[in-house]
């Protein structure tokens, strides 16, 4: 369930990555504005988070193609260390502020929006049906996204890029305005996913940057540009969040990301579903 | 004359494809040898391997009766194999002495006396001719003289083998001619080339033996003159009559 | 050629600012040893943050890792009745072997993820630290016996920042800086010429952690005081990084201009603003990535000053031996 957040979430850092070999740390902060802005729309006009999950794609398309022509495009041409440099200067002091200003206007935590249905009652297992139609939703998300970069000119000059930057430019891929809009996909996708977020948890505007470092944690779990390794990196890591919750306390959650982290480095670094060289 | 390096059943895969399949040959002490192929034939696959970059999937790299293959770079640097890379790699910030330093300082078997190292280092900048560049960074410098850095900076490790990958590549005949001439110089202090090589002049000139490689395979080996005139060979480069018109259907 | 004055000018200009500094608190106020102390904390943070992020190229977002569990490290042997020298060396110890323990899994990342993945240590630390209560009292923080030691600390710190601001020039010079060198500007050919990375990059990470764990016992033998989000902070972990790239990374002179500006910038604006400290942080960051990655040294009129006197970029490997 958590899982399908993170993975969903996660997979946008992936795709980007893959594509501009910049690495997005306000990739979280996208994620708690998403869900910011499906709690206002809930709250102020009542809308369905659902649909908001949806009408935010686009939304937030916009906006991560703003912040990538603003921000990240005017570096892109350095050579690679100043380009790394830079970026990680760039997305993380962008992801400061925003988490900054964010916090000042938004002084009180959201805590989850009251949108319940009627329970599911499975012989002797009772299943939120909420919690059930989140997953199916992401499940749809996901295999739209499949059959997205799969079929259409989009979907499939990403993965060129991703595969091979010069060959791509080559055969004529617009590589600026795919980054462009690749950017903005990996935004709305970490959006959309917050929306579901803040369904079934407390938001609060710090929780952008340990999020990032969740979303690492999945990439690296399940293989860099993967979909499904990213889906199961991000179950993996839900399931562990909730293991550890039940048996050392909450208080100790916040750190498994980690250890999964450094456990799978040591054991195998390609991650999962990554092809070891 | 003795056998320095013996390769033995190399294979190399790259998920499903292989790079390198059954490769055999051996050197001898003192010669240079050449590796030509068409592009993607696996010629630096090989030299990635006999360096230590790449594990082979499966065979054995012997350098002087003993196995490398399964060790680091470093370790099969400081045993004695130097390389060069096809598109420059020079540390490009560092000065050209700098650059040359790396391989004194951390190639050798030995590692010399400190107040030695820049002695040894300026001696093989001013081998390769850059003498009066030794302070200027890598990265100012012209292609002929990054590749002539190079060279430098894997003579400072001291090898016994140097492996040369497309050093001639881009360079004028003029530049070439030098390049040849070093080469010889080399050669003529004892140590063994391995040279990866588009320009067949420069091959037919230099080299003893030439080892012929298409889609990771060995089709050929012998003298230039034999290996040229091979059938295979020449359908290897010039294509398969039969097979391009396939292709283009 | 000015050889002889590169070698020489240094360490004369070490031992004025040196003189100066120890003779300073007979003139002036505690406020301003307050701030140069801090200013030499940051200065010791910020040089040997530039070791592993500046020298070797691996952007080491979580550098005040060292800082934090030297401080608590610190703390609590001298809770236990230790004298200061034995509860500074404990903290230093235990900060180098657990950079010694996480380099190996760490250096398997690159680039972002490398930045990412330290970045993720401080919060790690930081979980730690408020949920091993009866270690270091959780979020409630930690105190050191009280005692006003303002003037001693002020002393040890200027001289922790003068080593490690001399140990890095020194390392610079040195064949294990040009190992370094070599491995920011291309691993796999550093490697390939004989270079053992693996064991060069670890233990340039352990050689970074003792300059911030020693600052980090002298800071709360100073303040008394500490808490998780004090040593843990994003403030803290991110100072460091600032000050080294605003003033450049790579040189010596960098992270010294760095860290004085930014406190400077600290103490004009911060006073008077209590709100968006991060904010400025994040802005900061975002132009210096935008407009001078290379930072204030290679900017056009500071750096023909700096390589004037021969504390510009790189090694001069070769002009000392």
């Amino acid at each position: 369930m958590l899982g399908g957040i993170y993975g969903l979430a996660a997979f946008g850092l992936s795709v980007s990555f893959g594509v501009l070999n910049v690495l997005n740390l306000a990739h979280g902060e996208f994620l708690m504005i998403g869900s910011l802005a499906g709690y206002a729309a809930f709250v102020h006009l009542n809308m369905n988070p659902f649909v908001s999950a949806v009408l935010v794609i686009p939304l937030f398309v916009m906006i991560g193609v703003g912040f990538y022509l603003l921000l990240i495009r005017p570096v892109t041409d350095k050579p690679l260390h100043e380009l790394l440099v830079a970026s990680i200067l760039i997305t993380l002091g962008a992801s400061l502020a925003i988490e900054d200003l964010t916090s000042f206007f938004w002084k009180r935590p959201v805590t989850g929006i009251d949108y319940t249905l009627a329970p599911l009652q499975v012989g002797e297992v009772v299943i939120s049906s909420l919690r059930l139609l989140v997953l199916l939703f992401i499940c749809i998300l996901a295999i739209v996204l499949q059959v997205y970069l799969k079929k259409t000119f989009v979907g499939r000059a990403i993965r060129a890029i991703t595969q091979s930057r010069e060959g791509a430019k080559i055969v004529g891929v617009p590589i600026s305005r795919i980054s462009a809009l690749t950017f903005g996909l990996g935004v709305a996708l970490a959006a959309s996913a917050g929306i579901f977020y803040v369904t079934l948890f407390t938001v609060t505007p710090v929780i952008g940057i340990p999020l990032t470092v969740k979303y690492l944690c999945v990439v690296v779990l399940g293989g860099l540009g993967s979909l499904v390794g990213s889906v199961v990196g991000g179950l993996i890591l839900g399931l562990a969040e909730a293991f550890t919750a039940y048996y050392l306390g909450t208080e100790w959650s916040p750190c498994i990301a980690f250890v999964l982290l450094i456990a799978i480095l040591i054991i195998r670094p390609s991650g999962l579903f990554g092809v070891r060289e | 004359m003795s056998t320095v390096l013996e390769c033995q059943g190399i294979y190399r895969f790259f998920g499903g494809l292989q790079a390198l399949q059954a490769i055999d040959f051996s050197v001898e002490q003192g010669d240079i040898v050449g590796v030509i192929g068409p592009n993607g034939a696996g010629k630096t696959t090989l030299f990635n391997v006999i360096s230590g970059a790449i594990r082979p999937s499966s065979g054995r790299v012997i350098f002087q009766g003993r196995r490398i293959s399964g060790y680091g770079p470093h370790r099969i640097c400081t045993w004695g194999i130097a390389r060069t890379y096809q598109l420059v790699r020079p540390f490009a910030s560092l000065t050209a002495l700098e650059n040359v330093l790396m391989g004194v300082c951390f190639g050798r078997s030995r590692h010399p006396p400190r107040k030695e190292r820049a002695h040894l280092a300026m001696a093989e900048l001013e081998f390769v001719g850059l003498g009066d560049k030794a302070h200027e960074p890598a990265e100012d410098l012209t292609l002929v003289q990054k590749k002539s850095l190079e060279i430098a900076r894997a003579m400072a490790t001291e090898p016994k083998i140097l492996l040369l990958d497309e050093v001639v590549s881009g360079l004028t005949p003029t530049e070439t001619a030098t390049l040849i001439d070093k080469i010889r110089e080399i050669q003529a202090r004892g140590i063994t080339v391995i040279m990866i090589e588009h320009v067949l002049k420069v091959v037919m000139e230099l080299c003893k033996s030439v080892m012929v490689l298409h889609y990771g395979l060995k089709i050929a080996e012998g003298s230039p003159s034999e290996v040229v005139h091979d059938p295979e060979v020449i359908k290897a480069y010039l294509g398969d009559r039969q097979g391009s018109e396939e292709n283009s259907a | 050629m000015n050889t002889g004055s590169r070698t020489v000018l240094p360490p004369i200009a070490v031992l004025c600012v040196a003189g100066i500094l120890c003779a300073l608190p007979r003139f002036v106020g505690s406020y301003v040893l307050v701030w140069i102390f801090l200013l030499a904390v940051y200065l010791t943070l910020a040089a040997s943050y530039d070791i592993v992020g500046g020298y070797m190229g691996y952007m080491n977002l979580g550098h005040s890792t060292f800082f934090g569990l030297g401080a608590y490290a610190t703390a609590i042997t001298l809770n236990m009745g230790y004298p200061l020298g034995m509860a500074l060396i404990a903290g230093v110890a235990i900060s180098a072997v657990f950079a010694g323990l996480v380099s190996y899994p760490l250096f398997r990342l690159r680039g972002a993820y490398f930045a990412l993945g330290t970045f993720g240590l401080i919060s790690l630390m930081e979980v730690l630290s408020n949920n091993l209560r009866g270690l270091t009292g959780g979020s409630g923080g930690i105190s050191t016996p009280t005692g006003d030691h303002s003037l001693e600390s002020y002393y040890l710190a200027v001289i922790t920042a003068i080593a490690t601001l001399v140990m890095s020039y020194l390392l610079a010079r040195s064949t294990f800086g040009l190992a370094l060198f070599a491995i920011r500007e291309d691993e796999e050919v550093a490697r390939a010429f004989g270079t053992p990375t693996a064991l060069y990059k670890s233990l340039a990470l352990v050689i970074a952690s003792i300059p911030a764990s020693l600052i980090g016992g002298i800071y709360v033998w100073n303040v008394t005081y500490i808490s998780p989000p004090a040593v843990f902070g994003l403030e803290i972990a991110l100072s460091p990084v600032v000050m080294a790239m605003l003033g450049g990374t790579g040189t010596l002179m960098g992270p010294f201009i760095g860290a004085i500006s930014l406190t400077s910038v600290q103490e004009i604006l911060w006073t008077k603003l209590p709100y968006f400290h991060l904010t400025t942080y994040g802005v900061m960051m975002v132009l210096i990535g935008l407009f001078m990655p290379g930072g204030l040294v290679r900017s056009r009129w500071l750096k023909p000053l700096i390589d004037r006197v021969g504390l510009g970029e790189k090694t001069h490997y070769a002009n000392v031996s």
